[in-house]
């Protein structure tokens, strides 16, 4: 459990810190024009993955229900309309 | 003549049981104010001691039960008032006044119990700033410790969603108030200690008067914040109320919208970070697209003229396709910002309040033309950026100029004919036109205006 969040959480940091570093050497401007095209390709795959990662994580909400020998059960928690 | 009436004589132990009903008659709801002496806090858990004044003193009792009532504990030389019933002890003749409520007199009992109980903890170190954790930057699971029917909840999962949160919330839903609530959170924050997945723990609940938040100046509550293993932040009250637990905890926010925002704080830099960014793409883009403009003008002028369009005919489709993937994301980008507009507004319809209606919408429409602004500035902005050099492509196209009817005409050496005095009658020219060429003869030469019409 505890790993898988943070393999994510390290992928989505690591793509983000690439697609800053893309931005930058594009926004250098000193690049030929091919390697420019490529960079910007492969920041815009980035962008995608960022974002698709982030509406993937929408905030999920449930309740724990304490059972004997204090085992924890998780059932959905739906909220009081406000 | 009269007789003297027969003595009645009385044993101790009924003038005692006599006095004792008398008592019991009389005494048996009194108030009474005094210094507390000689105090014995027993193991059996009752409290003896002596109330005095200048004049006085009489024994004092607080029996297990109401003394495990008291929130504060009893000094030497405290004042107090107190209430009870006046008792005989009958085997000793003594008697003394049994009491079930005691407070402290000038400070409520409360305040009071606060107070011993924040020196005490205060002496052990539990407040100290050394003790506090960091708490997680990113955290994927957050656990909350309050009532799942409050105020509390409903804010807290309100901000977290506003600060767009990534993350799993479990909530152990707990009585934040009266009898057995302070036991209950203590088993919440053991419970949630229990798991290996939650990284922060939230305590929080809304406004209320002393009494209302008093769990949270328990020392079980206090003692289990500072064993838990997670760190945890507090919520409790409105920004004037501290509590016991606002000391212990890792971070006291001043209330539980203000702790949701602590723990999503990181989330929301980093998608402000990236969304940063994706803007900073796109123009990019648009430098590059210049770019390429810039680069046909150059090799126009240049002698493998067809050649060079047709490579930056491919540059050009490609970015092209880039940018379409760009407006993708744009198009999905904007689909999701707009269900969760759309859920904000229906949950903003349901609140009442008009000026959180009204906060609401207003943020909501600046959310809204501040997205439609960059997303439809970044489009046109290359869409007219790309139609233009589309134009300039075509109009750069020798095929294009042919197919709108001219024609070059090439001398036998292969020069462009441009003037008439290039070449004389007899010679052959080629002409090319947009679908082949003509093999031609000169047969006059008629000199004529700009407009090549034979002059009259």
């Amino acid at each position: 459990m505890g790993n898988k969040n943070n393999e994510e959480k390290i992928d989505f940091e690591q793509a983000l810190a690439e697609l800053e570093k893309i931005v930058k050497q594009l926004e250098n401007g000193s690049l030929p024009l091919e390697q420019s095209l490529a960079l910007f390709e492969r920041g815009v795959k980035l962008a995608r993955q960022c974002r698709e990662k982030l509406q993937a994580a929408e905030l999920k909400i449930n309740k724990l229900i304490e059972e004997r020998e204090g085992e924890l059960n998780e059932e959905p928690f739906s909220e009081e309309p406000d | 003549m009269a007789t003297a009436p027969a003595r009645k004589i009385l044993t101790v132990s009924q003038v005692n049981a006599l006095v004792a009903e008398m008592l019991d008659e009389y005494f048996s709801d009194l108030w009474i104010t005094g210094e507390v002496s000689n105090l014995n806090y027993h193991s059996s858990g009752h409290i003896y001691f002596r109330l005095k004044d200048e004049g006085a003193q009489i024994d004092a009792a607080c029996f297990r039960s109401s003394a495990q009532r008291l929130k504060f504990r009893l000094e030497e030389g405290m004042q107090v008032v107190a209430h009870g019933r006046l008792e005989i002890y009958v085997p000793s003749g003594r008697y003394q006044i049994i009491l079930d409520t005691i407070e402290p007199r000038g400070i409520g009992a409360l305040q009071q119990a606060f107070e011993q109980l924040k020196r005490k903890l205060e002496k052990e170190g539990l407040f100290a700033p050394e003790r506090k954790r960091p708490l997680p930057r990113l955290p994927r699971v957050i656990g909350i410790v309050t009532s799942p029917s409050g105020a509390a909840i409903r804010d807290m999962l309100k901000t977290l969603r506003l600060h767009r949160a990534h993350c799993r919330v479990l909530l152990y839903p707990v009585q934040v108030q009266g009898e057995g609530a302070a036991e209950q959170i203590v088993r919440a924050l053991a419970g949630l200690n229990r798991r290996d997945d939650v990284e922060v723990i939230i305590l929080g609940r809304g406004g209320g008067s002393i009494e209302d938040l008093w769990p949270f100046n328990e020392e079980i509550v206090a003692r289990a914040i500072a064993a838990s293993r997670i760190p945890v932040v507090t919520g409790i009250g409105h920004e004037v109320d501290y509590t016991i637990a606002d000391f212990v905890a890792d971070y006291r926010a001043a209330t539980p919208t203000a702790a949701a925002q602590k723990v999503a704080q990181g989330w929301q830099e980093l998608e402000q970070r990236f969304e940063q960014t994706e803007k900073e793409l796109v123009m990019t883009i648009q430098d590059l697209l210049f770019h390429l403009e810039q680069r046909i003008d150059e090799l126009s002028r240049h002698r493998a003229f067809e050649q060079v369009v047709r490579r930056v005919r491919e540059f050009h489709h490609h970015a092209e396709i880039l940018q379409a993937e760009m407006r993708d994301v744009f198009r999905r980008l904007i689909s999701v910002r707009n269900e969760t507009l759309n859920r904000l507004r229906e949950r903003l319809s349901h609140q009442n309040p008009a000026v959180k209606i009204r906060q609401g919408m207003i943020q909501l429409n600046g959310l809204k033309t501040g997205l439609q602004q960059a997303i439809t500035g970044t489009v046109t902005g290359l869409s007219t950026r790309l139609a233009r050099l589309a134009g300039a492509l075509e109009a750069l196209s020798p095929l294009a100029i042919l197919a709108r009817g001219y024609a070059l005409c090439f001398s036998a050496d292969g020069t462009l004919i441009k003037k008439i005095n290039q070449v004389e009658p007899g010679e052959e020219m080629l002409v090319l036109l947009s679908d082949g060429r003509l093999r031609c003869g000169v047969q006059e030469k008629i000199p004529g205006g700009k407009n090549g019409k034979q002059e009259q």
